[in-house]
């Protein structure tokens, strides 16, 4: 009992969630950097440019402004990065790691995913601030715009493994992957394309990344929740911004296409693929402008919304 | 130096305030950031939106009577440790709009100036030095 409870929170902590995922996130923000830099031919920060600037910021002054809610504005950091930690260690590396089953499943995924939204606009309405206030409104109206269709991605995809695995749902992501290693990815069964599309379109919503990072907009709201952040707790929240890109990705990754090496090699197969999707993210951020925050809803509610019905109804319509 | 200033050194965040500026200062900010040939990120620099996560600060303009007391509100906004840069003449002697009934400056009756980069407008090179000077006198600080 004592060593799972001590295995358990390994896993939260140290590997794969807490320590690591952290440290993958900030890597992989650093190559993002580079590679937007490079893409627009600049010669671009060093590759561990978040670790320096993470190391900065715990050493700067904490500003809490006088209108801001001391205890929310900074329990709200920790509470974020927190979630991610543990959403990070049930994201299982295909071939190295599964979660254990105490850890919970999909749906608690699915929970601990929208927490850093939440936290985002708990920081945005505790610091007080009328910017915040702002980032505070676009991040409500942006989550409500593309939870829906990430809910239907998720839905379609254990729907879809239970009824092949003879359950009607399959909420365990353990075994939807380990029956994707045993019969092919989902990401080659043309039956799973939309699925696979609307969770591609939740992916720069969630993630903040141009055309959707209209909350977090620095040239138009001053960055909105964080404006008045400064120091540690800034720290913090870049942390749980970049430990969720991890997860966002990781899950992805695991939903569609876990297929990889058993061992170590599973390790670097599972790095390669958010290597790639990084730089996939990368190059969209560099490429387009940001949009305003009503053509972003709508655009949310119209086209990953009917993508995600589309998945699920074929989901549905083929068993 | 110990191992957070080292850290601290690579990456310094510039914020920028007009104190009345022409703009034309501004403009040569902008350029030295924007563009591609003179990229400062290779030096860790970033600009950013909220004086409280700032770490330089470039301050252009002769600090004019009506936007003093809002330069010093902001600039007392930004957590310590921090560098001050004055970017353009205008800061250091009023340049074109010295001896005007509107001028409050020169800036550092204000504030603590760490590193003067005159001309009218600078040119980015010379920009561009002084933010590395900023940056040694950072990395003492941090
Ligand atoms: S130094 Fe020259 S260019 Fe710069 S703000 Fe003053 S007048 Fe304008």
């Amino acid at each position: 009992m004592t060593t799972d409870t001590l295995r358990t929170l390994l896993t939260v902590l140290v590997f794969p969630g807490g320590l690591f995922a952290m440290a993958l996130g900030l890597a992989l923000k650093g190559v993002e950097r580079r590679a937007i830099a490079r893409l627009q031919r600049r010669v671009g920060p060093p590759l561990i440019q978040p670790f320096y600037d993470l190391i900065k910021l715990m050493r700067k002054r904490t500003l809490i402004p006088d209108t801001a809610n001391a205890f929310v504005f900074l329990a709200v950091p920790v509470a974020g990065l927190a979630s991610m930690a543990v959403a990070a260690s049930m994201i299982p590396i295909p071939g190295f790691y599964e979660p254990s089953t105490g850890l919970g499943n999909l749906i608690v995924l699915f929970y601990l995913i929208s927490i850093p939204a939440v936290s985002l606009m708990l920081a945005g309405s505790a610091s007080g601030s009328p910017y915040g206030a702002i980032g505070f409104s676009r991040e409500m109206a942006i989550v409500l715009a593309y939870e829906g269709p990430i809910l239907l991605s998720l839905v379609a995809v254990a729907l879809h493994a239970g009824a092949v695995t003879g359950q009607p749902i399959l909420l365990s992501l353990t075994e939807i992957v380990r029956y994707q290693q045993e019969h092919g990815a989902f990401l080659f069964d043309p039956w799973m394309w939309p699925a696979l599309l609307t969770y591609l379109c939740f992916i720069p919503a969630n993630l903040g990344i141009a055309p959707f990072d209209i909350p977090e907009a620095e040239s138009e709201v001053l960055e909105g929740p964080l404006v008045e952040y400064s120091g540690p707790p800034l720290g913090l929240m870049k942390l749980m911004s970049v430990t969720k890109s991890v997860v966002v990705l990781g899950l992805g990754i695991a939903l569609f296409f876990p297929n990889g090496p058993a061992g170590l090699a599973g390790l670097f197969i599972f790095l390669a693929k958010c290597l790639v999707l990084v730089l996939a993210v990368s190059v969209l951020k560099a490429a387009v402008g940001r949009m305003r925050i009503d053509q972003a809803v709508l655009f949310y509610l119209k086209w990953p919304e009917l993508l995600g019905f589309a998945g699920l109804a074929l989901v549905i319509a083929r068993f | 130096m110990d191992f957070f200033s080292k850290a601290a050194r690579k990456s310094p965040w510039l914020y920028r305030i007009n104190a009345g500026s022409c703009n034309g200062c501004d403009v040569e900010l902008a350029t030295t950031a924007c563009i591609p040939r003179y990229d400062v990120e290779r030096l860790g620099c970033q600009y950013c939106g909220s004086p409280k996560h700032a770490d330089i600060v470039l301050i252009t303009g002769p600090l004019t009577a009506r936007v003093k007391d809002k330069v010093l509100r902001v600039y007392n906004e930004i957590p310590d440790p921090k560098v001050t840069v004055a970017v353009g003449i205008c800061p250091i002697s009023g340049g074109v709009f010295r001896e005007s009934y509107a001028i409050e400056g020169p800036i550092d009756r204000y504030l603590p100036v760490d590193v003067n980069v005159p001309g009218c407008p600078p040119r980015p090179q010379a920009i561009i030095e002084g933010i590395a000077k900023a940056i040694e006198i950072w990395a003492k600080r941090a």
